[in-house]
């Protein structure tokens, strides 16, 4: 293995977990909002916006709404940032070899970075607040239809490597040639799958503003609001990592991890920036008529080849 | 009772899809929405009784702030008015240059819906760049008047500024621009995959129902209603520049796209007219200060529609009373009714597809009467409000 | 027509490699048209005191103080936040004393005195408002 490897404590709390996923987490943020901004012909906000919204929120006042139950109001949030932070641990950031790693690790990582979605989606049903139900509602529906896909299209680089483990796949990876060449459909699933994940344009009718207000986070503020933001930067961060672990040859060290992450946010903002929201039918439809079938075919063809 | 079981989503009046006060009650069973109520008033200004107070000069500036975005008609609509009952017309140059304004006010206000309705239904980069462009036009209104929102072009008896040689040209070179993108734009909305999804054969009104619901306007020439004032009954310049009616048989919110965006190369085309074919002559002609008694009814074609003014003038520099009824108002009825059986996330999309605009509508407010409702006197008010005081 | 997937993937490319459609604006400032309609300014040596300004203004923005009529003593007092910018009291002037600038367009402030401008020669805004400051009170300072 030609990763490179640090203490795990240190990778636990500094470095690349911890502090620096928190960093990179905002920093990825920035790229995305300013990206998306030229896209649109705009300025954009300035390379500190994400961290002053971050620190603006934690200073706020956290209020607790009438009608939910205050310690899942509370401990939700910190639930969200908790799992995403530890999905960190398993896949290779920064292009260093991930902080815990056996078998298996890829099924782990994929739940907890769901588990992210499930605390939205209770956060929004925990509150009696009409546009946080019906957000909660769709959130926990466009999980249903996109989860399938994803996984599957991220099953078909782990078949082709015969291993359960990212680190595995990341080494597989480096060796052959780019997963994307050889599994396209693998990729685009994936690629648009984390749009889903993430609640990006076309795909954010779950905390569409013009509808539903902010969604499942209508009733957040403060504290709770900024760990889920929080939360979903890490998942941004994370997911663009597996993505390009599995699909453009593995990262073997920092400089290849800057390339793709950064490659694929790229395309990922001029995606968010050309597509009209899709209403949640259309989503689901979307995801089982055609991103399910797709993945499924990917996955035939590779048991066929191999 | 069976109205407390329903699950409701209210929108509004503070709501990020609303860019002014206005309430909406959309029963939902699931994502369909199986009941529709509005309310309004809650930007009234009491501009009509206002109006009592101010002469005929000043009441032109304050009818023209009845809508931030449709203004100049608004002073147009009162404009004419007052100069029929005085018994005189302004002249030709005037006319032209009032024509002038209202139809680079219509590229303006369809710019400013195109963008609106593009957000609405989350395509934001439509809505960045249709809002970029639009200034180009907003930038050619200030040069022209020296404002951009309210421009008080109109005075009572002619314009206050000419056009010149210089506005002439800047003008063509601006509206070659927008034409372009608005060719541009025409594309996008007719061939967007994800947009068409979220347009075609939503908001579905047909012609009968527009009939029915007395829609007006670009909502109403969406359904197939052959109607514009500028074509029915032709005011200002028109005459001499005459208009080609556009309409769609859609109906849907695809219809009502394709309508404004092809009413702004009618625009484009009557502004290159105008521009070229300007009557010389005289800006302004006399009117007295105080007009004639009388009455009159003004109509003009506002951006949104058909805009009609009662005039009644007793014969001081004060008008008695003036009755505004303005597009929007006439169009609600259709979203009430359009909305039933839609999702709820085509809510903001059917709202927006007529172009609302709350604050020109607000001089009425419908009671919804259930069986909890109950009508008091003034007096009963009055005590019932003595009453709750005393006891805080 | 046909129906196609990223409709506007031409204007996005193209935008990246364009500046910003946005201006920054405190930062860099356009020049204004000729035409701009900004602070009322009045031209004391030509006012005859015919208050048409004043009878016609939608907002009540200008007041005519008159110090001395025979002598044409006046000072203008402009509500600079109340004006609507409308110029109908420009186009009421016969004598062509009240004109809109064109540069200074500015409204924002912490309090409202700045709004307030008096206009006049020299030596009567100083009488006035010397006055006003001896009656102590902002608005009973005006003598009709």
């Amino acid at each position: 293995m030609n990763n490179l490897t640090v203490h795990p404590l240190i990778g636990l709390l500094l470095f690349p977990g911890g502090l620096f996923l928190l960093a990179s987490g905002l920093l990825y943020e920035w790229i995305d909002r300013k990206l998306v901004a030229r896209f649109q012909n705009r300025v954009g906000p300035r390379f500190i916006q994400p961290l002053a919204d971050l620190v603006k929120l934690l200073a706020k006042e956290e209020i607790s709404p009438e009608g939910v139950n205050k310690p899942l109001f509370f401990i939700l949030p910190v639930v969200a940032l908790a799992a995403a932070l530890t999905a960190a641990l398993y896949v290779p950031m920064a292009g260093f070899v991930p902080a815990g790693s056996f078998r298996g690790d890829l099924i782990i990582t994929l739940y907890l970075l769901s588990v992210l979605t499930l605390c939205l989606g209770l956060a929004g049903a925990n509150t009696i607040s009409r546009f946080a139900i019906i957000g909660a509602t769709r959130t926990l529906t466009q999980l249903f239809s996109y989860e399938a896909p994803f996984l599957l299209a991220l099953l078909g680089p782990a078949i082709a490597a015969a291993s359960w483990q990212i680190t595995d796949v990341d080494f597989y990876a480096q060796q052959h040639l780019w997963m994307a060449v050889t599994q396209p459909i693998g990729f685009l699933v994936a690629l648009v799958g984390l749009m889903g994940k993430l609640e990006l344009p076309p795909f954010d009718s779950p905390e569409a503003e013009t509808e539903i207000v902010a969604g499942a986070m209508t009733e957040y503020s403060g504290r709770g609001y900024a760990l889920f933001r929080l939360g979903k930067n890490i998942e941004l961060v994370i997911g663009l990592t597996l993505v390009a672990t599995f699909y453009l040859g593995g990262l073997a060290n920092p400089v290849q991890f800057l390339i793709k992450t950064l490659g694929l946010l790229v395309v990922l903002a001029a995606l968010q920036s050309l597509f009209a929201r899709l209403r949640i039918d259309q989503t689901v439809g979307l995801w089982w008529r055609v991103g399910a079938l797709l993945a499924l075919a990917q996955l035939l063809v590779l048991f066929l080849l191999r | 009772m069976e109205a407390q079981r329903k699950f409701i989503v209210p929108i509004g009046p503070q709501h990020p899809a609303l860019k002014e006060p206005g309430h909406f009650q959309f029963s939902v069973e699931g994502e369909i929405v199986t009941g529709a109520t509005v309310r309004l008033g809650y930007v009234h200004r009491g501009i009509e009784k206002g109006a009592e107070a101010r002469n005929w000069t000043q009441n032109l500036y304050l009818f023209e702030r009845i809508c931030g975005i449709c203004s100049h008609v608004h002073a147009t609509a009162l404009a004419l008015g007052a100069e029929r009952l005085a018994g005189v017309e302004a002249p030709p140059r005037a006319q032209a240059i009032r024509t002038l304004m209202s139809e680079l006010e219509r590229i303006h206000s369809h710019m400013l819906w195109l963008g609106v309705a593009a957000h609405e239904g989350g395509f934001e980069t439509l809505f960045m760049y249709s809002w970029r462009d639009r200034e180009i036009v907003m930038d050619l209104l200030e040069s022209l008047s020296g404002n951009r929102v309210n421009y008080s072009v109109n005075l009572i008896g002619g314009v206050k500024f000419d056009v010149t040689e210089k506005h002439h040209d800047e003008i063509l070179k601006g509206i070659e621009i927008l034409e372009e993108r608005t060719k541009h734009y025409l594309k996008v909305v007719t061939t967007d995959r994800t947009f068409l999804a979220r347009t075609r054969g939503v908001g579905l009104m047909t012609l009968q129902q527009a009939e029915l619901f007395g829609a007006v306007g670009p909502t109403a020439r969406a359904s197939g209603v052959a109607r514009d004032v500028r074509i029915d009954a032709p005011y200002e310049a028109y005459p001499q520049f005459p208009v080609r009616l556009v309409t769609d048989d859609g109906g849907d919110l695809l219809a009502r796209f394709k309508v404004r965006t092809r009413e702004l190369f009618e625009s484009y085309r009557l502004i290159r007219e105008i521009l070229n074919h300007m009557p010389p002559g005289e800006l302004t002609t006399r009117v007295p200060r105080r007009i004639p008694a009388g009455e009159t009814i003004s109509r003009v074609e506002a951006p949104r529609g058909e805009l009609f003014y009662f005039i009644k003038s007793n014969g001081s520099e004060k008008p008695e009373r003036i009755k505004v009824r303005t597009p929007s108002l006439c169009n609600w009825a259709s979203v009430t009714q359009v909305a039933i059986g839609h999702k709820l996330a085509d809510m903001p999309m059917i709202l927006s597809g007529i172009d609302p605009c709350f604050s020109c509508n607000d001089r009425m407010v419908t009671i919804n009467r259930g069986s909890s409702s109950q009508v008091w006197t003034w007096e009963e008010l009055r005590r019932y409000g003595i009453e709750y005081y005393r006891q805080r | 027509m046909k129906i196609r997937l990223g409709t506007m993937f031409g204007d996005i490319i193209r935008s990246l490699f364009r500046r910003p459609a946005t201006q920054l604006y405190p930062y860099e400032r356009r020049p204004t048209p000729e035409r701009l309609r900004g602070n009322l300014v009045w031209d004391p040596s030509k006012c005859t005191g015919c208050q048409l300004c004043i009878k016609d203004c939608p907002s009540d923005a200008i007041e005519l103080i008159v110090l001395d009529k025979v002598a044409k003593k006046f000072v203008l007092r402009y509500h600079q936040d109340r004006c609507t910018y409308c110029a109908q009291c420009v186009v009421n002037c016969r004598f062509k004393c009240l004109n809109m600038d064109d540069q200074t367009w500015e409204l924002a402030s912490v309090n409202k005195e700045p709004f307030t401008v008096y206009y006049g020669k020299d030596e009567d805004v100083a009488f006035l408002l010397e006055k006003m400051a001896r009656d102590n009170a902002g608005e009973s300072g005006c003598p009709e």
